[in-house]
């Protein structure tokens, strides 16, 4: 049997509480390794598979998985699926997955956030499907060329879209909630008092779900987009809901600037991917002493070649930090920087403050490292850990021994 | 090793010289040192050429002084090592003089930082100093690369932002009589306070200019002295210091142990103590960096630099006065020129010829430190040999 082991959810601090903004170093990938983290802090079932879907995959071309993986503290050779998709493909992914998957949806349009649930072999609510329906009414629609199409009609949609394929779900009840949909239009297809989704996109039925399993009872959730729809029930069994949903802020304007391309080097690229995206140090064999970046010679007793790479842990300290206002090609300023000490080990870093306006963080100041994309450099995501300050975004302390842990 | 002394010292005013190239300032450079040898210099003499240029803006930087200087039936050499370019430069002909290999070298650095657009040059130039996967990606800039260890110095110890004001002050007014410098007005402490924040703490007016220029020593040894001049600086001492590379790895920022390692060096060649030191041309890129030099160099005890400023001991007059020149923050900061700017500076205080001349100066130290704070140098030249 399969049941839903652990909830994570995450939004962005940053928007207001109808529509969450993604930071300017977010994206659909580093927003969903925050919400399946937080679900892998409530539960120790092993992952074994990740299907990540969205409509705003960082890249379509060049591939998204290591990243995600290395994020989420799992072994590269985990089973990904990277797929394209809603509300709708988020809940038919949940009620055929089998222990072990970790299904993650994540949005950057329509309300930023993500959402991760993980299965396992129970306890737990199980999720089982109601039935689905594909219609076709791209009135949002985009195709290869980037340009997104779009027709006004809220009517149609209501009408030909989201009532039309309800009648094909032919449900014998009313749902507690529906995924996809304004609250407004949430309200008119759920029953009474829905709780209220903050986004409309993938990420949504999970959050549909959350609330199923916070609610301590038996419910029915449908998932829409446009005239597709998905049903599934969520039965008895307590799941574990780990939300990280920081209070929202406007962000004070930060100015781009135009100028060159950051250039990046490939081979630099790949000789740091490892350590710079799973947070890894490289461990002197001989004497212990960590490495970050991980380098030919220890630092401390002069052995060569034979570091191995170790988890680093997560809280940190800020040692000095700047804040730089000058016009940066490529940035947008104010940025700040600092130099973080990891609390217990010592080792230190430079990392960009993320999460809150620039200056927040001071020396002395705590906080967690975080996988954010810490530059675009020609056009490709480069990503890394920033230094997110604490009382900001409250995140469940993850037992650092399931991140990771040397076993990649 | 047989001693070594300057006997020419010259530069182009330091500026943004668009209308000139490096292939124009580099024998503008070497004119205007040929022009200051007392004797006359037959550039038939010069027996070997180092170069100082952190970044190429023309093509090959060797056959380029080579060929526009006249010196084509010489070996040239290109020295690059960061903001300590041009003394390594030196340090390097410094040796080969020394050993008695050549009587007679020269020595130039220059560099154009303004041939490239300033949105180019952030990275352009970041690219040279920074690792390419952590560091370059985040945007250390030049003045975040500085900030971060001034902001944790201003932490630990009394100074404050209101200091680092009064040292711009100096330097601004110390640049006002050097027809050479690139910002010759003063300004208050109020204005540098109250000037827009580029990288905390460092407003507009805690940071050197962006500046292109030449500069050019002739070192000859010992025995040959008397050909050029009876008033020759002595090359007493030289060092080179470096440091681990990445912020993260060094364990104190508050200090910089390159400085301290190369202070270390050239004080103990010249068999000489910081308290012998007269005049100092010193690295201020940003000016929180002079503040903390007062203290690897040994002229203020831990966390006292500030001591210095409030007692305005560095200002010509004082006790030990710093950047008589204007500094970088004054003259202006061209990389590979610039430490042998400050040779220029300090050849003409120990002859008693500066603009802005320290009373009985006798021995003079010149100081740089670049790169991500991994390398200085520092140079120690006297009037007398011993
Ligand atoms: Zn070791």
């Amino acid at each position: 049997m399969s049941a839903l082991a652990a909830i994570g959810t995450y939004l962005p601090p940053w928007g207001s509480e109808k529509a969450r903004l993604g930071g300017l170093d977010e994206d659909a990938l580093t927003m969903a390794v925050e919400a399946g983290l937080a679900a892998r802090s409530a539960s120790d079932v092993a992952v074994t598979k990740v299907v990540f879907i969205s409509r705003s995959l960082p890249l379509v071309i060049g591939g998204n998985s290591a990243v995600l993986l290395a994020g989420l503290g799992l072994a590269n050779d985990t089973e990904v699926i990277e797929q394209v998709g809603g509300a709708p493909a988020v809940l038919d992914a949940l009620a055929t997955a089998g222990p072990g998957t970790m299904v993650l949806a994540a949005d950057l349009d329509e309300g930023a956030g993500a959402g991760a649930a993980l299965i396992g072999p129970g306890p737990g609510a199980t999720v089982t499907s109601r039935g689905r329906v594909h219609r076709s009414l791209p009135v949002r629609a985009q195709s290869l060329d980037g340009v997104l199409h779009e027709d006004d009609d809220p009517r149609l949609v209501r009408e030909r879209g989201t009532r039309a394929s309800f009648q094909g779900l032919a449900l014998d009840a009313v749902p507690f909630v529906v995924a996809g949909l304004s609250p407004r239009e949430t309200a008119a297809f759920s029953g009474p008092n829905p709780p209220v989704l903050p986004a409309t996109g993938a990420f949504s039925a999970i959050f549909a779900l959350a609330a199923a399993a916070e609610s301590g009872a038996e419910q029915l959730i449908v998932a829409v987009e446009q005239a597709t729809a998905s049903a599934a029930a969520l039965g008895a069994g307590t799941t574990p809901v780990v939300r990280v949903e920081p209070e929202p802020h406007s962000p004070e304007k930060r100015r781009t600037h135009p100028g060159p391309d950051i250039k990046i080097a490939f081979t630099a690229y790949d000789r740091a991917f490892d350590s710079k995206v799973a947070w890894e140090a490289g461990e002197c064999p001989s004497c212990g002493t960590l490495a970050l970046p991980p380098r030919h010679r220890c630092l401390e007793c002069g052995e060569e070649g034979t570091s191995v790479l170790v988890a680093l842990p997560r809280t940190a300290f800020v040692y000095t930090q700047t804040t730089i206002h000058i016009p940066v090609p490529g940035l947008s300023t104010p940025y700040s920087l600092a130099v973080i000490e990891l609390d217990g080990v010592g080792v230190r870093s430079l990392a960009t403050v993320t999460d809150s306006e620039p200056d927040t963080a001071g020396i002395g100041s705590t906080g967690r490292m975080v996988l954010r994309r810490v530059a675009t450099r020609s056009g490709v995501p480069d990503y890394g850990y920033a230094f997110s300050p604490d009382g900001i975004v409250h995140r469940p302390a993850y037992v650092e021994a399931t991140i990771s842990g040397g076993t990649r | 090793m047989r001693r070594v002394a300057l006997v020419g010292a010259g530069m182009t005013p330091f500026k943004e010289h668009f209308d000139l190239g490096i292939k124009d300032l580099v024998p503008m450079a070497v004119t205007e040192m040929e022009a200051t040898v007392d004797k006359g210099l037959d550039r038939g003499d010069i027996q070997a050429a180092w170069f100082g240029e952190l970044s190429t803006t023309d093509g090959f930087p060797t056959g380029i002084l080579a060929d526009s200087c006249g010196l084509l039936d010489i070996p040239v050499s290109r020295v690059e090592n960061a903001c300590a370019t041009g003394q390594d430069a030196l340090r390097n002909a410094f040796y080969a003089v020394s050993s008695g290999y050549f009587d007679v070298a020269l020595v130039v650095g220059a560099d154009k930082v303004r041939e490239t657009s300033s949105r180019a040059t952030f990275w352009e130039w970041m690219g040279m100093t920074r690792d390419m996967a952590w560091d370059f990606p985040l945007g250390l800039v030049a003045p975040a690369n500085f900030a971060l260890h001034v902001q944790r110095y201003l932490h630990e110890s009394p100074a404050t932002k209101e200091h680092l004001a009064m040292i711009a002050v100096k330097n601004h007014m110390h640049a006002l009589t050097n027809p050479k410098a690139q910002l010759r007005h003063t300004i208050t402490v109020e204005q540098a306070m109250n000037a827009p924040m580029v990288a905390e703490p460092f407003g507009l007016f805690d940071c050197t200019p962006q500046s292109d220029g030449g500069a050019a020593v002739l070192i000859v040894g010992e025995e040959v002295v008397d050909r050029y001049t009876d008033k020759p600086v002595w090359i007493r001492g030289v060092g080179l210091g470096l440091d681990r590379v990445m912020h993260q790895h060094k364990v104190d920022m508050t200090m910089f142990p390159a400085t301290q390692k190369a202070a270390k060096a050239s004080f103990k060649m010249a068999g000489l103590m910081p308290k012998d030191i007269d005049v100092a041309e010193v690295h201020d890129c940003f000016t929180g960096v002079e503040l903390i030099s007062y203290e690897d160099l040994g002229f203020a005890e831990r966390f006292e630099g500030y001591k210095l400023v409030e007692a305005h001991d560095t200002t010509v007059g004082g006790k030990i006065p710093v950047n008589p020149s204007g500094g970088l923050k004054g003259k202006g900061h061209p990389p590979g020129a610039t430490g042998i700017a400050q040779c220029v500076e300090l050849f003409e205080q120990l002859r008693g010829e500066s603009t802005n001349q320290v009373e009985g100066a006798k021995v003079a130290l010149a100081h740089n430190i670049g790169g991500p704070t991994a390398v200085a140098a520092v140079t120690i030249l006297g009037s007398s040999k011993d």
